[in-house]
C-alpha cells in the first residue's frame, strides 16, 4: 500500500533494485504505481498505451537503478524523470506535428494578442498540489499558468495548446519561454 | 558559460522545454543524444526535472490493474533469463558505475569499518580525536578501496587526509563535493591536491549531519564549469555517525 511519500525510502528502494532485489521493485510499484500510471495516463490519453508505458517505466528502473546518483538529483524525481520521458517519447513519436519553423510562427504572432490575452480561468486545481511550486505558480498570469500546467501535465505539444487556448502559436511559445525563465527565477 | 550570457539562457530554455515536454519529436531526440556529452545541458535539464516535480501531483492517481504487475514480473523473468538480449540496458546519461551499491554497501558494513578506519587515523594522525563526531570514508567506486578519510574535529572545518597516494591526469583537477539529504543540490568544497590533506572551512554550512554525502569527482584542472559535478567519481561515501 501507499505511505505519505516522506516516508517512503526511494533511494534505499532504488539501492535495492539495483542490487537485484525484485521486492523492492515491488515496493516502489505498490507505493509509486497509481500515481505513476496518473502521470502517463494524463499525458498519452489512451489507457492500454498508458499501462505499456509503465510496465516499460519499470523495466527501465529495474535495470538502470544502479546508474541513478543521488548527488544529481531526488530518486523520485529520478523516477518520474524516467516514467514521463518515455510517456513523452510515446506520444512524441505517434502523433505527427504539424511542421511550422520559426519564421511561420513569427508571421503569426501577433504582438497585440500577446498583449491583449486576458484568461483570468484556472484550467487546474493546482494551489493544493503544488507545494513549493505554489508561490511561484502564484505570480504567473492565469493564461500562462495554464500553458505551463497543460504542457507538462497534458502533454500537450505547442501546437495543441494553442488549439486548446485559442491563442496564436508563437504567442503560447512566447508565453512558455518567458514562464519558464520566471519560474527558474523564482525558484532559485 | 556565463550565466547571464544568451548562450546560457538558450540552455536553460532548451532544458526547461525538454522537461516540460513541449519539443517535437527530433528535438526531443537531439537533446537525448547531446546529453551525455554536455554536462552543463545534462545539469540544467537535471534542476528542471527536480524543480517541476510536484506538477506531477495535479494528475489524479489511476490504480493499475493486476495483471500490470504481473506483466512486469514476466519481463523481469525474461530479462534475468537472457541478460545478453536485454533491451533496455542503455545507459544513461550521468553515470556507467553502481554508485549506490557501493557506498550503501559501506555503510551495510557498518560501524566495523568505521571503527577500522577510526584505528587508522589515530595512527596516522598522532594525535587525540575527542572532538571527532563523524566519520566518512570515501572509497573508490571500482574496487571500493579506501581513498580518503574526512573528519571534522573543530566546527568551522573540516579535514580531509589521503590515504594513498591517487593519479589526476595533468590537465584536470580532483574537485570534492558534499551533499546532506535535505539539501537540494550539492556544494563544491574546492579543489584538493592528491596526497595531501586539506583543512575545509565549512563555516557557511549546516552542522554535518548523518548520512550525508560526500564525494571527489574528476574536473578540468580550474573546476566543474557549471557549479555542479560533471565529471566521473573517483571517491565517495557517506558520514558515519562515531559515537
Amino acid at each position: 500500500m501507499s505511505v505519505p511519500v516522506s516516508d517512503f525510502d526511494y533511494e534505499a528502494a532504488l539501492l535495492a533494485c539495483a542490487a537485484g532485489k525484485q521486492a523492492a521493485l515491488r515496493a516502489l510499484y505498490e507505493q509509486e504505481g497509481a500515481r505513476l500510471l496518473g502521470v502517463v495516463q494524463r499525458i498519452v490519453r489512451d489507457r492500454a498505451l498508458a499501462e505499456d508505458v509503465l510496465h516499460d517505466a519499470c523495466l527501465n528502473i529495474w535495470t538502470r537503478a544502479g546508474s541513478f546518483d543521488p548527488f544529481r538529483g531526488s530518486a523520485r524525481g529520478w523516477i518520474y524523470s524516467v516514467t514521463r520521458n518515455l510517456a513523452l517519447n510515446a506520444v512524441r513519436d505517434g502523433r505527427r506535428e504539424v511542421g511550422m519553423d520559426d519564421e511561420m510562427v513569427q508571421a503569426l504572432d501577433v504582438r497585440e494578442a500577446l498583449e491583449a490575452w486576458h484568461d483570468t480561468t484556472d484550467a487546474f486545481d493546482w494551489r493544493a498540489s503544488a507545494g513549493r511550486m505554489e508561490g511561484c505558480l502564484e505570480q504567473l498570469e492565469p493564461v500562462r499558468r495554464n500553458c505551463i500546467l497543460h504542457a507538462y501535465v497534458d502533454g500537450l505539444s505547442h501546437g495543441e495548446i494553442a488549439r486548446r487556448l485559442e491563442a496564436p502559436l508563437g504567442t503560447v511559445k512566447a508565453w512558455i519561454r518567458r514562464s519558464l525563465g520566471a519560474l527558474r527565477e523564482c525558484m532559485e | 558559460m556565463n550565466r547571464g550570457s544568451p548562450e546560457a539562457r538558450e540552455l536553460q530554455a532548451l532544458a526547461g522545454e525538454y522537461v516540460l515536454g513541449t519539443l517535437g519529436a527530433a528535438e526531443r531526440r537531439r537533446v537525448e543524444a547531446r546529453l551525455p556529452t554536455d554536462p552543463e545541458l545534462a545539469a540544467a535539464v537535471r534542476a528542471w526535472e527536480e524543480r517541476l516535480l510536484p506538477l506531477t501531483a495535479l494528475a489524479e492517481p489511476v490504480s493499475p490493474p493486476d495483471r500490470l504487475w504481473q506483466r512486469v514480473e514476466r519481463s523481469l523473468g525474461a530479462l534475468a533469463g537472457f541478460p545478453a538480449a536485454m533491451p533496455l540496458s542503455r545507459r544513461p546519461w550521468w553515470r556507467d558505475w553502481n554508485s549506490l551499491t557501493l557506498w550503501r554497501g559501506l555503510a551495510a558494513s557498518g560501524f566495523a569499518a568505521a571503527a577500522v578506519l577510526a584505528a587508522v587515523l589515530v595512527g596516522r594522525l598522532a594525535e587525540p580525536l575527542p572532538a571527532t563526531r563523524f566519520m566518512v570514508v570515501l572509497v573508490a567506486p571500482e574496487d571500493r578501496a579506501p581513498g580518503w578519510v574526512v573528519q571534522t574535529r573543530t566546527s568551522g572545518q573540516i579535514e580531509l587526509v589521503p590515504l594513498g597516494v591517487v593519479e589526476v591526469p595533468a590537465d584536470k583537477a580532483l574537485q570534492f563535493w558534499t551533499k546532506a539529504d535535505s539539501w537540494s543540490a550539492p556544494v563544491s568544497l574546492g579543489l584538493v591536491t592528491p596526497g595531501q590533506s586539506a583543512k575545509v572551512p565549512v563555516s557557511g554550512l549546516p552542522a554535518l549531519q548523518p548520512n550525508q554525502l560526500f564525494e571527489l569527482t574528476l574536473e578540468p584542472r580550474t573546476g566543474s564549469p557549471t557549479g555542479r559535478p560533471t565529471g566521473p567519481v573517483r571517491f565517495i561515501g557517506r558520514a558515519v555517525q562515531v559515537l
